[in-house]
């Protein structure tokens, strides 16, 4: 029927929202990436630890965010129970719980055999007696057994990958906005975890590990990995523009929204895709690796990398437009 | 099979507002903040001195691919047999991804200062549980054998309630025949509440 329409923006899902998409991405693909180096590039104990524990407090600190939210608190159980998924295997948020839940127990157990061994964890007030705990040694030699460790590894980083795409599979479910309702949300939700993530490792292996000589080539190819994940960011967000602005009235609302913004022109693209890229295109080409030379330009650009992560979630979730009949 | 539906037409609804407040007391809804299970927009159409007034009532749609029921995690929002898109408030956790999902703005949340508010507003409240609200087509007054509060109350016959898959039912000709019209159909919801569009006329 025709009638009157109205573009409208929504309220309900804001900032916050962004917040837990983005911790949600960063943390489980972070958790992803140094569980998959540690079994099959490299073994790096340091690295899963620091993947695990920040994977936990990303995911965890995103997950009460959104825990916070619910209007319904005590019903929130139905969600965590586990057959969730066969009651409801239509929705994302069902699969997205499963996952998160399912990834912090298995990621804390892959990393537990570690946590033990290692001296920096083992000195830490509270948490070294918690690790001294009969309870807590048996879990650890149970999880640190060959084939065990290595299926907790696998589970972790599948879900982790489940966790990164749910992110945007929840916004694609919505129909009547055509910025989220489309197949390319999950595509550069995830690769935008992906590239964070891998911005972030770079981070702390440059300030946390002491710029140690025997993981230059593991930052080399984090390094190598985010500029790819830039690159192809950078094509999806082309793709979108194509989109938005050849498409229906939503699509080319949220366009004039997105497109005539400073913030996500010069904050997200400018500042979050298109700098970085070069940056990280200069290192990788050597063109300032010279002996003497700083790091400021890689730390830079992992930083700008994660600054833009965000701004594309938030730019993404303020621009969602509805078109409502009126 | 019944499949339930609304017939809404624009010509003859007088914008007097009786069908919302038959359902705020039938539903119980939080009118102390201006939310409505179903609300009639107010609308001057056109420009110039060719302006005319426009009712147009809006409920849930209770479609038939309900948007709001797919992406709902814990399954508190469910479809009955007979099309009735249904809440069960204790499944309810209030995340709002089907008010997200909702095309047609039919969905709000009811928090735990809402209950408390209903308490006193309506004495005996009878949802306990926050979480989110909407028109349930007054599916306690259908398994009833009555017709929805809204319908019930409306003087101008603008809404009439009927059965999508009754041949000789008034609301399944003119749904049938395409005079009654659903809301963004392009959507793929199919919604089961049809509008007849006003009829071009002077002022």
């Amino acid at each position: 029927m025709e009638v009157n329409v109205t573009y409208e923006t929504q309220h309900l899902w804001t900032t916050w929202f962004a917040v837990y998409l983005y911790l949600g991405g960063l943390g489980a693909a972070t958790m992803t990436i140094t569980f998959l180096t540690d079994m099959y590039l490299k073994s790096h104990k340091t690295l899963a630890i620091w993947g695990a524990l920040t994977g936990l407090i990303m995911v965890g600190g995103g997950s009460a965010l959104l825990f916070i939210h619910l209007a319904n608190h005590a019903a929130v159980v139905h969600v965590l129970n586990p057959l969730a998924i066969f009651f409801k295997p239509d929705a994302w948020i069902a699969w997205g719980t499963q996952f998160i839940s399912w990834m912090m127990i298995a990621s804390l157990l892959y990393v537990l055999p570690y946590m033990i061994e290692s001296p920096i964890i083992a000195n830490l007030p509270f948490i070294s007696s918690v690790l001294k705990t009969r309870v807590v040694c048996g879990l650890g030699s149970m999880a640190g057994s060959g084939n065990i460790h290595k299926i907790l590894g696998i589970f972790s980083a599948t879900s982790g990958l489940g966790v990164a795409v749910y992110t945007g599979l929840l916004l694609q479910s919505f129909p009547a906005v055509a910025l989220w309702n489309n197949p390319g949300v999950p595509i550069l939700f995830t690769v935008s975890a992906f590239s964070t993530a891998c911005a972030l490792l770079i981070l702390v292996m440059h300030i946390f590990m002491g710029r140690d000589e025997k993981d230059t080539l593991l930052r080399g190819l984090y390094e190598r990995a985010d500029l790819l994940l830039l690159a192809t960011e950078l094509l999806v967000v082309f793709l979108f523009y194509m989109y938005l602005t050849r498409g229906s009235i939503s699509a080319r609302v949220s366009a004039e929204l997105l497109f005539h913004d400073l913030g996500w022109l010069l904050g997200f693209i400018g500042l979050g895709l298109v700098t970085p890229f070069l940056l990280e295109l200069r290192s990788v080409l050597s063109l300032g690796h010279g002996q003497g030379q700083t790091h400021l330009p890689t730390v830079a650009a992992a930083v700008f990398v994660l600054i833009g992560g965000f701004l594309l979630r938030d730019y993404f979730m303020a621009a969602g437009i509805y078109v409502y009949p009126t | 099979m019944t499949r339930y539906a609304m017939l809404i037409d624009l010509n003859t609804c007088v914008g007097c507002n009786a069908c919302m407040a038959a359902c705020a007391i039938e539903n119980q809804t939080p009118v102390w903040k201006n939310v409505w299970r179903t609300y009639v927009h107010d609308q001057e159409i056109g420009i110039g001195d060719d302006v005319r007034r426009r009712f147009f009532p809006r409920l849930c749609n209770h479609c038939e691919n309900p948007p709001c029921l797919t992406v709902c995690p814990t399954g508190a929002t469910y479809q009955r047999a007979d099309g009735l898109v249904l809440i069960d408030d204790n499944l309810c956790m209030g995340c709002g991804a089907c008010e997200m999902a909702c095309p047609y703005r039919a969905r709000y949340e009811l928090t735990y200062t809402d209950i408390r508010e209903g308490k006193v507003f309506y004495g005996n409240l009878r949802r306990t549980s926050p979480g989110y609200d909407k028109c349930n087509f007054c599916a306690q007054r259908i398994d009833a054998g009555r017709k929805p509060a809204c319908v019930e109350t409306c003087v101008g016959e603008a809404r009439l309630f009927g059965d999508l898959d009754d041949p000789q039912d008034y609301v399944a000709k003119m749904a049938a025949s395409g005079i009654a019209q659903p809301l963004m159909p392009q959507l793929g919801t199919r919604p089961h509440v049809y509008y007849i569009n006003e009829m071009k006329r002077d002022v």
